[in-house]
């Protein structure tokens, strides 16, 4: 929590959180030429792909890689355009809650999940044709875009331990 | 094994190239680029840029010998410097970032061979280059291309 310390919501038992950390370092601040283009490339990224889908494979490539502040954005942004808190808290086990989402949303998670561990299978065909089964070229490609663009995005806010809480709905939109 | 797809949206092409040559610009270090390049190349199972930055590093005067023991270049002595070594221990542990999500130990070290506009270009470079990796690994895009 960044606003307060304690939690006065559960009455006569205030509870102490955990100090907030401080970044290891300000990219954007040392390096502001590649937060513009990072910038851009996320907009590139998010033409003419279904903007309920592009949140949640923002969500579930930082639930993946750990990204705190990514989180904090996305489940944010989510939420103010409409998207229901069960499926937010369902997707991280949305092999077992199938039916809360479409087929197509289950394509372009199980894409996101072969993407960013790439490493583990490096996109596999039967998840790929599954993908492509739903998604037409032009919107299968932006699909991969936008998950590879959360991978850098993630890449940025783990290795330089981001500070999640602070982010309002619509600051980055 | 074949391509899958060489489609790829135009403005996401412009806006890759655009982010990358900030982060080769910021870095400012050609060949250490490279390094970077492949070994997050070589980890993420990428041809296509592991043909391309094989032949830009040996472009850039780097030696066969290096290029071929980048892949143990925790084994392999003195035949990579300290900062090389700083640099790529922690494009590994960016780029398998699920395995140990950059420790204290490997940042630290880093941070020890790089001011802060290195380090914060240091890590575009990887996130970079782990993008391209994602965008031709996903559509398996042959080596030498075409990749759009």
């Amino acid at each position: 929590m960044t606003t307060k310390d304690t939690d006065t919501a559960a009455p006569g038992s205030a509870r102490e959180y955990e100090r907030e950390h401080t970044p290891r370092l300000a990219w954007a601040t040392h390096a502001p030429e590649v937060f513009k283009a990072m910038i851009k490339l996320d907009a590139a990224a998010r033409k003419g792909l279904d903007p309920v889908i592009y949140e949640l494979v923002k969500i579930r490539a930082s639930q993946i890689n750990h990204c705190a502040l990514c989180l904090d954005m996305h489940t944010k942004d989510a939420l103010a355009a409409g998207e229901s808190v069960e499926r937010i808290i369902q997707l991280s086990a949305w092999e077992e809650s199938r039916h809360f989402y479409t087929a197509k949303e289950i394509a372009a998670i199980e894409l996101t999940e072969a993407i960013t561990v790439l490493t583990e299978g490096f996109v596999p065909d039967e998840v790929y044709e599954r993908a492509a089964a739903h998604f037409e070229e032009a919107e299968l490609t932006q699909l991969i875009a936008a998950i590879t663009v959360i991978n850098a995005w993630n890449r940025f806010g783990v290795s330089t331990r981001q500070v999640p809480g602070h982010y309002k709905a619509g600051d980055h939109k | 094994m074949s391509v899958r797809t060489t489609h790829l949206d135009q403005g996401v092409v412009g806006a890759m190239s655009t982010l990358s040559a900030a982060a080769k610009r910021g870095l400012g270090d050609p060949v250490l680029a490279e390094l970077v390049m492949v070994r997050a190349s070589q980890l993420n199972a990428c041809a296509f840029c592991l043909d391309m930055h094989v032949d830009a590093a040996l472009e850039q005067g780097e030696s066969p010998k290096r290029i071929a023991l980048l892949d143990a270049w925790a084994e392999a002595g003195d035949l990579f410097t300290e900062r090389e070594r700083a640099a790529l221990a922690l494009t590994e542990s960016v780029t398998v970032l699920t395995g140990d999500f950059v420790p204290d130990a490997v940042y630290a070290q880093a941070a020890g061979h790089f001011d802060e506009a290195g380090l914060a270009h240091l890590l575009a470079l990887v996130a970079v280059i782990n993008s391209w990796n994602r965008l031709m690994v996903s559509r398996r895009i042959a080596p030498g291309g075409p990749a759009w």
